[in-house]
């Protein structure tokens, strides 16, 4: 059942060994009772990812793409359609048994940051190791703070720190577990534009060495165009875009 | 495993979280309120079991009014006469005379106990004996040498005297040979209205205190083998009549640990109200800790966290402080109770005996229970957050049905309610009654917040700020001021309670009441005491012969057979009653139904109306009274009603005159003796030293004093109740604090002072505080005047102080709780709050 690591399957590989599909939606739609009508918010999104890649989904605001995002990575359940994650239907899958197919194996990056504020930025990064389970926790927590070069602010909270500093804690524990897709939900949304380039550029060097499948929600173009796939949104209906 | 450890060190990083405090805050006095009362109870109901066959001196004992003059063949072959030492064949007996009397020195006098025992007394347990008062004692027969006394150490100081001096009883001189430290049945001075002596049995006569008439209890004691015993009962039994006692050593503590399993459990109510209130302080922090930790709650699950493994997680973290706080609370509680057992029982608190390990685990078990019941509909609000929250911050945790809520917070309250009364009728009135009081409350502190709109209207700058918060969260002010006006009021009334009903008994009194009673006037003192008292111009009550006797006939059949079952354990059967004889209808009396008797010389009766009324008595009906070895029959030919408050001799029977002469009678009478004129006193007690003189303004101090100890207990306990009350209001202000520094950091960058700030916060809770004053002022009064008027037949009166005091009270408690918990809003600079909100 599960699939294989996508560690095998580096972004740049070639199209000859075609990598599996590491996230699939099928007729994905989402829509919203309110008192008088219904809204559809997604409207059957078609989308087959590869392990390895980096896709953007773009539009404006309300468009749906936080909420795709939020129905790819399991933390929602469709109206209509299916999605398959890392191999599983997800439809089959009640919450918990989506809860545990994410642990340890997805990652997530947010606008803001979700830090919790108690805690240091080391712990902050041990957290999902510990859900996890793992063994090394410490170690790779230390590990992935210096991968961001925040070794210095390990004790430090989060309301210590600048926003470009908690965005960079935020990516460590994205990326700590070692999942095999990381979903980013408007990394830089929160940022001014140079410590959102900077965010950026962490992102994908951490993410071309770790060989993550990537897909992130974004409306700046910069950062889209620097993908290998956009998917563009326009009130709730898909396309795949060109990247320039 | 890994979700306990990691729920371990979550919490380990929240420790100086707000919301954990004030949880922990809460379950500390709640289970400190409960393991106190339960420390103390258990303590009590210990003493009582392990002292066993010393409580009652004997492992059997058979108390009477008059002397027992035959025993059992089977095992007693020598039948004790009264006088001769009791003693059979194969048991160990012992035989005591109790009765009260004066005891003299110089101008001083003192109404005690005297036991007048043989030298084998106690056969069980231990008298110990010490040669000054509070110095070290040892174990002796309580018999003291020839010609001496042992006595309480509470006498001295009220006839000044020592040991060594001599003091009068009746007719005889004693010396004071020692002090009694410890006696069989005694866990300490508390009802000391008489204090202790112990006499020889033989020096009994010489005082000439016994006369006919007097009031004595033969107490016969008999230790031995349990077979024997078994044996010597079921024989004695049937030839004791309805006057004698036959008390076996459990059977004795049984009886005493009935009454006092009752008064500890309406105590450990008391208690229970402060955890109750504690819980509402934890409901409240453990929402608001939820509501805190939705994001944390999300975010887990989003990284893979189940349900189960993040219920784990929280229980653990839950169970954690359930433990810790309740151990805390029960070592404050061992404490507590420590203070508590000093002030109702000073001279037994060390005697007590050790800890107990029962009442660790009820308190524990208690405070889980709180606990549980009042956070788990917000930990499983908690556990059920939809992860989607990390991506749309204003998606709410899946609502948790309101019933399922209601259901395990309501079972829970009514299952610790249940445990702790006991019965289903004491649970249904305690809820009854605690669903009226939150009824009330509410509605009160609705209608003074309602009132308080206006003077916030008047008000301007920080004050009309601050009085704008408090009417703005109206819910939370409302539960603030219900807890603190709760918790104001109990201590308010029972203050009120303890000054007014003395004061209000002493005010009502007519000028020139009898202040004095003459009890225990022997036959041929009568005369000589009418003289004396007409010599010296005292007004003075007619002398009443007083005969024991106890109703046990009504029209042929036993009266307990006639009532319904709740009726016949009445305290008028199983006492025996004054009677007394008289021709002329005493003062304060009235007829009500027949024809007083007069000088009628016949078998009549008069009954007093409530007496009628509890035993279902009219005229017409004959009854049968036990005095002595011999029965009376009489006919009840009028119902009266007494004025019990009159301070004259009253009687719940009276026969016509002739009926009971022929047998011994002491008589009693009430006497005014003018603050200038009680001088004579000692003179009189010189003259009639047999008769026992009761200074009722003495009785009253006593009684007050008794009253003193049980109120400062009561309000010992009443101090968590007010500690219960601040948590509540912490826990609220904690609950709003987000919201509030979002205003100051608000106010601050808008350019308002620091001051500004302070002010407007004092001036809410300021306000808080008097209102819950004001409240509980109102409501104390209300209650005073209700016990007054119903219970007690005093009239009601106003406490102009007590509605400065409660305002001043509250307004402190509250505004430096209130103060303590937000001030730090005022003092972060804004940029760091605006940071700290996120």
């Amino acid at each position: 059942m599960t699939p294989p690591d996508s560690a095998q399957f580096p972004a740049e590989s070639s199209s000859a060994s075609q990598p599996p599909s590491v996230v699939t939606a099928r007729a994905l739609s989402q829509r919203v009772s309110t008192a008088d009508s219904t809204l559809t918010i997604l409207s059957e999104v078609e989308l087959d990812v590869k392990a390895g890649e980096i896709l953007a989904i773009t539009g404006a605001s309300g468009s749906g793409k936080s909420t795709l995002l939020g129905l790819l990575a399991g933390l929602d359940q469709p109206s209509s359609g299916d999605i398959f994650l890392l191999g599983q239907n997800l439809s089959e899958l009640d919450e918990d048994a989506r809860a545990r197919l994410r642990a340890g194996r997805i990652g997530f990056v947010f606008q803001s940051f979700q830090l919790l504020p108690a805690r240091s930025a080391l712990e902050n990064i041990l957290l999902p190791l510990e859900l996890a389970g793992r063994t090394d926790a410490r170690e790779r927590a230390a590990h992935w703070l210096e991968r961001v070069g925040l070794t210095a602010r390990a004790a430090h909270t989060p309301r210590q720190l600048s926003g470009g500093e908690q965005q960079r804690i935020a990516i460590a524990r994205a990326f700590a577990t070692d999942p095999q897709i990381l979903f980013a939900d408007e990394p830089t949304g929160n940022l001014d534009a140079d410590t959102g380039a900077r965010i950026i550029e962490l992102l994908f060097e951490l993410n071309a060495s770790a060989h993550t499948t990537l897909i992130l929600v974004t409306h700046d173009d910069a950062l889209a165009s620097r993908c290998q796939r956009r998917l563009h949104l326009i009130a709730g209906h898909a396309s795949e875009v060109a990247v320039a | 495993m890994r979700f306990m450890r990691l729920g371990l060190w979550l919490l380990r990083r929240e420790r100086s979280s707000g919301e954990w405090r004030v949880l922990l805050l809460a379950l500390i006095i709640g289970v400190g309120s409960v393991s106190t009362t339960g420390f103390l109870g258990d303590r009590l109901k210990r003493a009582m079991g392990e002292q066993g066959a010393s409580f009652l001196g004997a492992d059997l004992l058979v108390t009477s009014s008059r002397a027992i003059e035959s025993w059992p063949a089977s095992s007693t072959q020598n039948i004790p006469a009264k006088s001769s030492p009791l003693s059979t064949s194969s048991l160990a007996t012992s035989q005591a005379l109790e009765f009260s009397s004066m005891v003299a020195k110089g101008d001083a006098f003192q109404l005690a106990t005297l036991r007048a025992v043989d030298a084998a007394y106690p056969l069980r347990g231990t008298v110990r004996i010490a040669p000054q008062p509070f110095t070290e004692s040892t174990s002796r027969p309580a018999l003291p040498p020839p010609g001496a006394i042992y006595v309480a150490p509470d006498l001295l100081p009220l006839l000044s005297a020592n040991v060594g001096d001599s003091v009068q009883i009746g007719e005889a001189s004693f010396t004071i040979a020692g002090v009694v430290a410890e006696e069989p049945g005694q866990l300490g001075g508390v009802f000391g209205l008489a204090p202790r002596v112990f006499m020889r049995a033989d020096e009994v006569e010489r005082t000439h205190v016994l006369q006919p008439g007097s009031r004595v209890t033969y107490l016969y004691q008999f230790a031995g083998e349990p077979n024997q015993l078994t044996a010597f009962s079921a024989t004695l039994k049937p030839t004791l009549d309805s006057t004698q006692r036959l008390i076996g050593s459990r059977e004795g503590v049984e009886t005493l640990r009935g009454a006092f399993a009752n008064a500890d459990r309406y105590i450990q109510l008391t208690a229970l109200i402060s955890l109750l209130l504690s819980v509402a302080a934890i409901a409240i922090a453990a929402h608001r800790h939820a509501l805190r930790h939705y994001d944390q709650a999300a975010l887990m699950r989003c990284m893979g966290a189940t349900t189960a493994q993040l219920r784990t997680l929280y229980a653990v973290q839950l169970l954690t402080l359930g433990v810790l706080g309740s151990l805390i609370g029960v070592a404050i509680g061992a404490l507590m109770q420590q203070a508590l057992a000093l002030l109702i029982l000073p001279d037994a608190a060390t005697r007590l005996p050790s800890l107990g390990l029962a009442p660790v685990g009820i308190a524990v078990v208690s405070g889980l229970l709180a606990l549980a019941g009042a956070s788990l509909p917000a930990l499983m609000r908690l556990i059920r957050v939809p992860p989607l929250r990390v991506l749309r911050r204003d998606l709410p945790p899946l609502p948790l049905g309101a019933w399922i809520s209601a259901a395990v917070s309501g079972s829970t309250l009514l299952l610790l309610i249940a445990w702790y009364a006991g019965d289903a009728k004491l649970v249904g009135v305690f809820v009854g009654a605690l669903a009226g009081l939150v009824l009330v409350l509410t509605l009160l502190a609705r209608l003074a917040l309602f009132a308080g709109r206006g003077v916030q209207r008047l008000s301007h700058g920080p004050v009309r700020f601050g009085l704008a918060q408090l009417l703005r969260h109206r819910f939370d002010s409302t539960l603030q001021l219900g807890a603190f006006t709760l918790a104001l009021f109990l201590v308010a009334l029972l203050a009120l309670v303890r000054s007014d009903l003395i004061a209000g008994w002493q005010q009502q009194l007519p000028p020139e009441a009898p202040n004095y009673f003459l009890v225990n006037i022997a036959p041929y003192q009568q005369a000589a005491v009418a003289d004396y008292l007409s010599q010296h111009q005292l007004k003075a009550s007619e002398l009443y012969p007083m005969v024991r006797g106890r109703l046990t006939i009504k029209n042929g059949v036993p009266i307990a057979s006639t009532l319904p079952p709740e009726l016949r354990d009445s305290n008028t059967l199983r006492r025996e009653l004054n009677l007394t004889w008289t021709a002329t209808l005493p003062a304060n009396n009235a007829i009500l139904a027949g024809q007083w008797h007069g000088t009628h010389n016949a078998a009549e009766i008069s009954v007093e109306s409530g007496m009628a009324e509890r035993l279902n008595l009219a005229v017409g009906d004959q009854l049968g009274f036990q005095i002595g070895d011999q029965t009376l029959d009489a006919r009840i030919t009028s119902i009266r009603s007494v004025k019990w408050d009159s301070m004259q001799p009253n009687f719940f029977v009276i026969f016509a005159p002739g009926q009971l002469d022929a047998l011994p009678a002491a008589a009693i009478a009430s006497v005014y003796v003018p603050p200038g004129a009680s001088g004579m006193l000692p003179g009189f007690v010189k003259a009639f030293p047999g008769v026992t003189v009761l200074a009722l303004d003495k009785l009253i101090a006593n009684i007050e004093a008794v009253f003193a100890q049980i109120i400062g207990a009561i309000q010992l306990l009443l101090g968590f109740l007010l500690a219960a009350g601040m948590a509540v209001v912490i826990a609220t202000l904690l609950a709003s604090l987000d919201a509030r520094q979002q205003e100051a950091v608000l106010l601050r960058t808008l350019g308002a002072q620091r001051a500004y700030l302070a002010k407007s916060l004092w001036s809410e809770f300021l306000a808080l505080g008097l209102l819950a004053g004001l409240l509980a002022s109102a409501c104390a009064e209300i209650a005073m005047a209700l016990i007054s008027d119903r219970l007690f037949e005093l009239p009601a009166r106003l406490h102009p102080w007590l509605w400065l005091a409660l305002p001043l009270a509250g307004a402190l408690l509250v505004g430096m709780s209130g103060w303590l918990t937000t001030r730090h809003i005022t003092r972060v600079p804004p940029m760091q709050s605006i940071r700290a909100l996120g």
